[in-house]
């Protein structure tokens, strides 16, 4: 298979390299009569070309945390780094910049837009980028293609399995070339079967385009796809495996 | 994002097709009442300084109530050559207006006797359009021209002689014989109760009044130049004792009217602005409250806060083209169809009274007041939109994700 236009232009394929992100004393408390640490002092390094699952039961803070690296949440106290840039405290429309060259996003509940078709859906990032029309359009099939999807392209999300509708989502987090892929529980809503699948495709992207890949997951099965699986309880680490392949 | 708020506005078809009746049907009300009013004082302005008033008069300053001009200009004709000389003034008259008392075999009425130059009245108003018996005054003959009501009520007819008495020059009163040549039918009660017209060199003969007038009425090319040409007129005039005015100084009823109408219009437009504006905030916050999640994602993909609020101000843009549109086609439609069969309105029965003035009137459209009615729609939409919208702009994206 060729380099794809949507991967990373530099990744090393499935080669694990320098850190990426780096998470320093991260914690997050959430205001309220009751304050609640959903993390409490998290220190973690994902590195370009990983394949690493945060692992936990519900109420860990895996979702905090992926919130809190995708900054889509700011944190309480620490700070996080992408390539020596510390982002945890940027402006809103700095942090959406950053978001939109360098972060995918992959939902438990797929979340496309339900009034875009397909295609539309994963070429927005690039319509947010500016990237004119044929260009994107090209991005976009291209990497529908790469998740098998191409003969689905204009189809509306409710015209669409949970399965198809979780690699539309996967292509419109990759469609961009970001440097990393952040995925909350991906194959949650999937059945095993179709989640299994998922899971091939995400790893066929990391072994071959050098994606790095950072999901969370409570099961097993998921979680024993991953190369490295980062143990979270009541917000704290509790522990790691490098599983080598 | 066009393309995404084009299609974020019919996500929930059936709500906006309610916007948009809302404000089209909003909008296609505020032009009708526009209309109605402009058409409803177009004929007012038409029909009071058509039938009498004229659209620039040039008569004494010390005059109570100009309406009524009950001085006597001694040396008229410096401004009679003033209004010849202008070239904006189509055509002008003199005249002699007041009152005194018409004497038949049977009765005596007060009347409102106006002496005119017949062949210049002709053009200048339109009272001969109005004779239904006889014929309109020509200047050569003793005759008199009334109203059916007076004529009626005095039990003269088309032939018959009557007496019409007013005070002389001199103190004394003077009194003449007439004979009926012309019976108007305005419909008025005032023009056909009240008025009796007769040539205005008899006047003079009768009050002893050689050369002398109370009035020049005039009319112009253009009455939207009535302000400037009476301005222009009282400038060249002078500090002196005669000067001139403009309709809207002589029929200050119409004008009292007028703003009354536009004070009336101007509290429904803001009613229905208010409600197309409210119901624009509800659908928004609708909006708002159910994508709250996609708003999220879309933060989470890239796009910035400001993208977001744009968005939701393009879906307004696009909703609020939509509703004015059909607004604009709606209302024109409407003007349109009562432009050509007319509207009946009870209020034209009202005016009657005063003035002759038609049951039907004939809507015409007034674009630029449509034009501001559609602009201000169109605005009040965005505007509707914007408290919802920077709330969106707000949002915290993991926040809005977990929303429900």
């Amino acid at each position: 298979m060729s380099k794809p236009a949507h991967a990373p232009a530099s990744a090393p394929h499935a080669r694990v390299e320098h850190p990426l992100v780096e998470i320093r004393g991260v914690e997050k408390i959430y205001p309220g009569g009751a304050k609640v640490a959903a993390v409490r002092g998290v220190d973690l390094v994902v590195r370009r070309g990983e394949f690493t699952a945060l692992a936990g039961p519900s109420g860990s803070g895996k979702s905090t945390l992926l919130n809190l690296i995708g900054t889509l949440d700011r944190p309480t106290k620490g700070e996080i780094v992408y390539d020596g840039r510390a982002v945890a405290h940027l402006d809103a429309d700095v942090l959406a910049d950053f978001r939109l060259g360098a972060l995918g996003f992959v939902f438990q509940a797929y979340n496309l837009i339900p009034v875009l078709t397909a295609v539309e859906n994963v070429e927005y990032p690039l319509v947010l980028r500016g990237v004119g029309h044929e260009e994107r359009r090209a991005s976009a099939l291209e990497a529908l293609k790469h998740v098998g999807l191409e003969t689905m392209a204009h189809r509306r999300p409710d015209l669409l399995s949970g399965g198809q509708q979780q690699r539309v989502a996967v292509a419109r987090a990759i469609v961009h070339r970001p440097a990393l892929v952040l995925a909350d529980e991906p194959t949650a809503n999937l059945d095993s079967k179709t989640g299994a699948a998922l899971l091939d495709l995400m790893e066929q992207l990391n072994q071959e385009h050098g994606v790095t890949f950072l999901f969370s997951s409570h099961d097993p099965a998921v979680l024993a796809r991953a190369r490295r699986v980062v143990h979270l309880l009541d917000g704290t680490l509790h522990g790691e495996e490098v599983r080598a392949r | 994002m066009l393309m995404l708020a084009w299609r974020n506005v019919w996500r929930n078809r059936r709500r906006s097709l309610i916007n948009v009746a809302a404000m089209g049907f909003g909008l296609a009300a505020i032009m009708f009442g526009q209309s109605m009013m402009r058409s409803l004082q177009y004929q007012l302005i038409e029909k009071a300084t058509g039938s009498f008033t004229g659209h620039v008069r040039i008569q004494r300053r010390d005059i109570d109530e100009p309406k009524f001009p009950d001085k006597f200009m001694t040396n008229p004709e410096p401004a009679a050559k003033l209004l010849e000389n202008d070239p904006r003034i189509l055509v002008w008259g003199r005249r002699i207006q007041l009152t005194g008392l018409v004497s038949a075999p049977k009765m005596s009425l007060g009347a409102l006797i106006c002496a005119v130059e017949p062949d210049k009245e002709r053009l200048l108003t339109n009272m001969s359009t109005y004779i239904k018996e006889g014929v309109y005054l020509d200047g050569k003959t003793k005759g008199v021209v009334m109203g059916r009501k007076i004529a009626n009520r005095l039990d003269v007819r088309l032939g018959e002689k009557v007496v019409l008495m007013a005070q002389a020059a001199d103190g004394s009163m003077g009194a003449e014989v007439f004979r009926v040549v012309g019976i108007h039918e305005t419909g008025s009660e005032s023009f056909d109760g009240q008025m009796v017209w007769i040539p205005l060199s008899a006047m003079q003969e009768l009050l002893g009044r050689p050369g002398q007038v109370n009035q020049l009425a005039a009319k112009l090319k253009d009455i939207d130049q009535a302000a400037a040409v009476a301005a222009d007129l009282d400038a060249k005039l002078g500090p002196g004792d005669v000067g001139a005015l403009s309709w809207r100084s002589i029929d200050k009823e119409i004008i009292g009217i007028q703003a009354f109408q536009d004070g009336l219009l101007t509290i429904v437009l803001g009613v229905v602005f208010a409600i197309v504006a409210l119901g624009i905030l509800n659908t928004q916050l609708m909006s708002l409250f159910e994508r709250v999640r996609e708003f999220g994602v879309l933060m989470a993909i890239g796009a910035r806060p400001r993208w977001i609020v744009r968005l939701l101000v393009v879906e307004s843009a696009l909703l609020g083209s939509v509703g004015t549109a059909f607004g604009l086609a709606l209302g024109t439609a409407l003007i349109g169809h009562f432009g050509r069969y007319g509207l009946r309105l009870p209020v034209g029965e009202a005016f009657k009274y005063f003035l002759p003035f038609p049951s039907v009137i004939f809507l015409r459209p007034s674009w630029s007041m449509h034009s501001f009615a559609c602009a201000t729609v169109f605005v009040v939409t965005l505007l509707a939109t914007l408290p919802p919208a920077l709330r969106a702009g707000r949002l915290k994206p993991a926040e809005a994700l977990r929303h429900v």
